[in-house]
């Protein structure tokens, strides 16, 4: 295989498009960031997930008029019910103390509140998650010094169901992208086949391979792919930057939400370039040999 | 070398076939005018040959296979055994008279040395020594289908199809092809040329086959363009 001949034909190919090609490689750009995007959610929500799960499950806030007998009443009955697989007992001081670390970055806000506004509470993890009712019985809102019982499953529940859909969302319009990016490269593919028709017939006639003849077209959509994988990549680069890093610092640093690593970008990055180059050759292969006489 | 058995070739928007029951055989070495008007089956005759278009019903046999049964990744191999040349002479605009030549080479994965070698050998043989550096449209028609000479007989195919190579070309300037032709046929190659070209026919008393309506309706040994005339 002559190299040179088959990348000259790449190039010129890619020029004569020049239209084309762009758009090709900014749709392809875009469903390849996206795609990208859902699965630094994806990731995120598993890392968060890890957070937040294995901690707290059950939170019994106490009144603020709770006495000591009935601090000791509800420490006792947690300790004894089968139910509880560990507890933690968090006191206004400590309370104040964790809220003060989760909302650093919005000192204001901590300012308003009072050292006392927090309630002291029960941690409880749960030996069974699911089994948050018995618990909620066991101890009944608004009696007993108790003034709630939350189930904080239910809470980080919805917030993942949040997430996921979130996530499901990019994916969608990442598939959406994906098809028009594919059809742009079948057209694009089909001008270029057309605007060379006379090599490829030559080719044609004078017996080049099939492969021979192919292998530039083929070669100028996996290329156009790998430019809009690029571009994907560095526009994660960019949100990372730009965005997650500066406008989400302070819910990362006080560990609510996991921070988007170098890692993951790097983890996914291959995926990325791979599915562009992949998914672009294909679909000129693909087109070639439906509508492209060669 | 090349036969043709009772071969039809039917296209889907016509009613008519452009071939019908045609049967002949042409011996290696043979030098064979293919005439007829416009519509007669001399282009698909070609076609088939080259495996552009596969017949309806018959068999095609050429160098000893049946094209009916080759497969598809054959026919590169095949076609590198033919030569073609087109009234339009289908040359690349953008490429110069040697690379013109050598992009037949190129494409078919000749070693640069070869292609080196061949492609002035083949520019000289068919005149245009001198001109190699030259674009097509630099070039008069008769230079051009020259070029295209070249660039179907610098692999040494050992059949050229010419579909009426002097087409475009006047009087005095087909005689020049014509000679360059017979040339390519004296080293052995077979030469099929359709064309409507009665006094070239006439001068050369080749082989001719008349086709009409997709028959054969006459087929000499020594033949001229009409029959009386």
């Amino acid at each position: 295989m002559r190299v040179n001949f088959v990348l000259s034909e790449v190039a010129t190919g890619l020029r004569r498009n020049l239209t084309m090609t762009v758009a090709m490689i900014l749709t392809t750009a875009i469903s390849l960031g996206l795609m990208g995007t859902g699965l630094l959610i994806a990731g995120m929500i598993s890392d968060m997930k890890e957070i937040y799960y294995d901690k707290v499950q059950v939170s019994i806030f106490l009144a603020d008029d709770v006495t000591d007998e009935q601090r000791g009443a509800i420490e006792a009955q947690l300790a004894d019910s089968p139910e509880v697989q560990s507890y933690l007992y968090e006191s206004k001081a400590e309370a104040y103390e964790r809220f003060q670390q989760q909302f650093s970055q919005q000192p204001e806000l901590v300012e308003n509140t009072p050292a006392d506004a927090l309630p002291e509470s029960f941690r409880v993890e749960l030996v069974n998650p699911e089994r948050y009712e018995v618990i909620a019985a066991e101890f009944p809102n608004g009696q007993n010094g108790v003034d709630q019982v939350r189930d904080e499953g239910d809470f980080l529940d919805r917030l993942f169901s949040l997430l996921n859909g979130a996530r499901n969302a990019t994916i969608a319009v990442a598939v959406v992208q994906a098809l028009a990016a594919l059809l742009l490269i079948s057209n694009t593919i089909q001008l270029a086949a057309f605007n060379r028709r006379n090599e490829t017939n030559i080719m044609r006639l004078v017996g080049a391979s099939r492969w021979y003849t192919q292998l530039p077209f083929i070669l100028e959509a996996a290329l156009a792919g790998l430019i809009g994988a690029l571009l994907a990549v560095g526009g994660l680069v960019l949100t990372k930057v730009l965005f997650v890093d500066k406008t989400l610092a302070g819910p990362i640093k006080a560990g609510i939400i996991p921070p988007v690593d170098w890692g993951a970008i790097a983890t996914i990055s291959p995926i990325i370039a791979g599915a562009g180059v992949g998914l672009a050759a294909v679909a000129a292969y693909v087109t070639l040999r439906l509508y492209v006489r060669l | 070398m090349i036969e043709l058995q009772h071969v039809t070739k039917l296209y889907p928007a016509s009613g008519r076939p452009a071939l019908d029951d045609v049967s002949t055989e042409i011996d290696k070495g043979e030098f064979v005018f293919l005439i007829g008007s416009s519509g007669s089956g001399k282009s698909t005759f070609l076609r088939l040959l080259l495996k552009e278009d596969d017949p309806t019903r018959g068999t095609v046999t050429v160098n000893g296979k049946t094209l009916n049964t080759m497969s598809k990744w054959q026919v590169p191999k095949l076609r590198r055994t033919m030569g073609c040349v087109f009234q339009d002479f289908r040359l690349l605009r953008n490429r110069t008279v040697a690379e013109n030549v050598a992009f037949a080479l190129e494409v078919i994965n000749k070693p640069h040395r070869t292609i080196k070698r061949v492609v002035p050998e083949v520019l000289e043989m068919v005149g245009l020594e001198g001109k190699a550096a030259r674009l097509p449209h630099e070039l008069s028609g008769g230079e051009q289908q020259r070029v295209a000479i070249a660039r179907a007989f610098v692999n040494r195919p050992l059949v050229l199809l010419a579909d009426e190579p002097t087409g475009n070309l006047d009087p005095e300037t087909s005689e020049g092809i014509m000679l360059l032709l017979e040339r390519i046929n004296r080293t052995g190659t077979t030469v099929i040329m359709a064309t409507h070209d009665y006094h070239i026919v006439d001068s050369m008393r080749r082989r001719v086959i008349e086709l009409n309506g997709g028959q054969i309706t006459r087929d000499q040994t020594r033949g001229v363009y009409g029959v009386g005339r």
